[in-house]
């Protein structure tokens, strides 16, 4: 079918822009290290070829302890929210959903907050904190669904406010949390607004495992989105179970967005941007959008930590401040279009 | 199988408050069509969800092909049941391929898409319902009868043994909805899926279904085929209308007549008097006492329409028995009505040996000062069995009378 052809098309397109966005993330920063080092030196490592000669023993140390890391975690984090995202708007059966706008990076915030701020963030083991974190998401969304939803619809309106209004209580509740919190009050406050500054592999180690899990529940899922889609009603009479459907959506998506806040805190508007934009180039069937929003949201938040951290160099801006930058104009034109959609219906 | 079809036993079921339907038995064998007539809000659609396992009835019994669909899961009973619903809006732009092929969801494993059976049996339900051409197209930019059928079909890819439709024909052009009767008919003959249909238009649902059920104020108020069901006493106890039910001579099916009821002003205080024939008066005499004129009609034949017409309106009417004269007494009655009216007005009905003698009554009403009309539609000559002597007649009328050519004109002459 004309569909199924432009589908592996653009996730082979998706894919090789994945490994060019890789490439470029980790070539440019204050030493320029080219592409072709970068291969060769993964190569070395995954015992392919000898060590290349012709690279400096810093480059080595830049690649692999600081730029590799960050460009993967971009990676991660960006598919994650991408892959959450996707699963939200199926499941509100609106496409202005987002982690972020929903609530549900909040949720997840606060979670994580309180368990660094109450017993200190390495006492439950390295999933202590994404573990917390998914308590929260998964909270905030069942109560943004419970007051966004009237009789069998959710209203752009009463998601968006029921998500503002759920954030603006989380994030007061949370800076309560933060004043008891002494000295840590500077690096929760960072890590809150969305940031991959030097966190090195062990957190990659926590977050691919929570974000993988995540992953396939959405893979699990996706089928079945489609039908909820039509309706709760007509999803049940082709079949589906809805109810149980419902919570295995709001785990997955709430899982995801956990994974992705725990290591990277809140990030806007990648869950937003990007299954928006694919669905218009490959339709709306959450099998196939699935995974090129995986591909698109990591390649987006490659390209956003990358221009987060050259364009005021050496500093650098929180992640979360570039795509709220490009998200958020993105999203005003997509409400007013919605508006307008709405004001024609009637 | 133990009671193959769909079994509907005492079911009462409901919302919240008192229930909707109450104590309602049926059954739709497979290879049958059946009917769910009733006016708004008699329970049709809430009858409907409990067979589709939407809703839960409070006491009962329901059994889909010996199965009680709130007993199996929803998988399973979506393999029983499909049904087509008033309208899907998707809340994203799918391919009809795409809608159509979440119709075999029951069918699949938990995992994976669907196989060649599959993919088959979509194909197929598109070119039944004449989609097929529109495979590639988004949903949402179908006109709403090709959206229709695009549903339609995804309740046929589902191939299950008993088919729900609720209100399936509204939205579509009278070309489509032959063909989705037909489609339905067939599917009933071939497969023997037993059908449930809610239809709204009698005539439609007498000619479509081999059985009618009737539901009123939540229960059935009667069954059977739709020539034992379909009758005016039914039509007045459950719609409240009055309507004739004529038997077509073709198919022996009934066909109900109807229209809406006249507006009654208050009377002018006039009365005219109508001379039709062959249906030819019966818009003056509606558009008349619309007017707030107290109109008369006469003399007429009992089985013209003008006579059913003039009974409908519970008009003075003046007629004798059909294919007869008109006789002494009935001239007579009628010369009263027309001396007595204050207009006269003479339609342009043809004219031939057993009613000529209107025209003599209305040139002696003419003659005798009665304001006269002649409404000329068409030329009298081509209106003439009587030999010239109508001709005659209309002639001499001309002389003393008014000629209009619409219910327009006269309408401006006796405001």
């Amino acid at each position: 079918m004309r569909t199924a052809v432009r589908f592996r098309r653009v996730l082979l397109g998706l894919a090789l822009a994945l490994v060019a966005a890789f490439l470029l993330g980790v070539a440019v920063g204050a030493v320029w290290v080219t592409p072709w080092s970068t291969i060769r030196l993964v190569g070395w490592k995954l015992g392919l070829v000898d060590r290349p000669e012709d690279v400096a023993r810093s480059a080595e140390v830049i690649v692999f302890q600081l730029r590799l890391p960050r460009v993967l975690l971009a990676a991660i984090v960006g598919a994650a929210l991408a892959a959450s995202g996707t699963v939200f708007q199926g499941l509100f059966r609106n496409a202005l959903a987002d982690p972020a706008i929903i609530g549900v990076s909040s949720g997840a915030a606060l979670g994580a907050v309180l368990v660094i701020v109450t017993i200190g963030a390495g006492s439950l083991g390295a999933f202590g904190v994404p573990l917390a974190a998914f308590c929260g998401a998964m909270a905030t969304a069942i109560l943004v669904y419970r007051l966004a939803r009237i009789g069998p619809t959710v209203h752009v309106a009463t998601l968006l406010l029921a998500g503002i209004a759920v954030a603006a209580v989380i994030s007061s509740v949370m800076s309560l949390v933060m004043s008891f919190s002494g000295e840590e009050i500077r690096n929760i406050y960072a890590w809150l607004l969305g940031g991959l500054v030097a966190q090195g592999w062990r957190s990659i180690a926590t977050v691919l495992p929570v974000v993988a899990v995540g992953l396939a529940g959405a893979t699990l899922v996706s089928r079945e989105l489609n039908l909820v889609a039509l309706g709760e009603e007509r999803a049940a009479q082709l079949g589906v179970e809805v109810d149980r459907l419902k919570r295995r959506a709001i785990a997955v998506g709430a899982l995801l967005a956990a994974g992705a806040v725990s290591v990277a805190g809140v990030i806007g508007f990648v869950g937003l941007m990007t299954p928006h934009l694919l669905r218009l180039v490959i339709g709306a069937d959450h099998r196939r959008l699935l995974p090129a929003a995986v591909l698109g949201g990591a390649i987006l938040l490659i390209l956003a930590d990358l221009a987060a951290r050259t364009i005021i160099a050496p500093s650098e801006l929180p992640v979360g401040v570039v795509t709220a930058l490009l998200g958020g104009p993105f999203f005003l034109f997509l409400l007013r279009r919605e508006g307008r959609r709405a004001g024609a219906r009637g | 199988m133990a009671e193959p079809g769909l079994v509907l036993e005492g079911v009462t079921a409901g919302y919240v408050g008192a229930p909707v339907v109450r104590d309602v038995g049926l059954r739709v064998l497979p290879g049958e069509v059946v009917g769910l007539v009733g006016p708004n809000g008699s329970g049709k659609t809430t009858l409907v969800r409990v067979a589709s396992r939407a809703l839960r009835p409070r006491s009962g019994r329901v059994s889909v092909q010996g199965f009680d669909p709130y007993r199996i899961g929803g998988r399973e009973a979506a393999r029983l049941v499909a049904v087509v619903p008033q309208d899907v809006t998707p809340a994203f732009s799918f391919t009809v391929l795409e809608m159509v092929l979440m119709g075999r969801t029951p069918h699949l494993p938990a995992w994976g898409g669907g196989g060649p059976e599959d993919w088959a049996r979509a194909r197929a339900a598109m070119a039944a319902t004449q989609v097929h051409h529109l495979a590639d197209r988004p949903i949402d930019e179908l006109s709403g009868g090709e959206r229709r059928r695009a549903i339609l079909a995804q309740a046929l890819a589902q191939d299950a043994p008993l088919l729900l439709l609720d209100e399936p024909t509204t939205h579509l052009d009278i070309r489509h909805v032959l063909d989705l009767l037909g489609i339905v008919r067939g599917l009933a003959a071939r497969e023997g899926t037993a059908v449930l249909a809610i239809l709204h238009d009698l005539n439609l649902a007498a000619s479509a279904c081999d059985r009618l059920v009737v539901l009123h104020g939540g229960t059935v108020v009667a069954e059977g085929v739709p020539g034992s069901v379909v009758t005016p006493s039914l039509l007045r106890s459950v719609y409240g209308v009055e309507a004739d039910v004529a038997v077509d001579e073709a198919t022996g099916l009934p066909m109900v007549r109807v229209e809406p009821p006249p507006a009654r002003p208050p009377s002018v205080g006039r009365r005219a008097h109508v001379v039709g024939g062959a249906g030819r008066g019966a818009p003056f005499l509606r558009r008349l006492t619309e007017a707030g004129f107290d109109v008369s009609v006469g003399v007429l034949h009992a089985s013209d329409s003008d006579a059913t017409a003039a009974e409908r309106l519970n008009l003075v009417r003046v007629s004798v028995p059909p294919f007869s004269d008109i006789d002494e007494e009935a001239a007579g009655a009628c010369r009263a009505l027309m001396l007595a009216a204050d207009l006269v007005v003479v339609c342009d009905a043809p004219f031939g040996p057993g009613n000529v003698a209107n025209l003599r009554l209305a040139l002696e009403a003419a003659h005798a000062g009665v304001r006269t009309f002649l409404l000329e539609g068409s030329p009298i000559h081509e209106r003439d069995f009587t030999g010239g002597q109508a001709t005659a007649l209309w002639s001499e009328l001309v002389g003393s009378a008014t000629v209009v050519r619409s219910y327009e004109e006269l309408a401006v002459e006796v405001r």
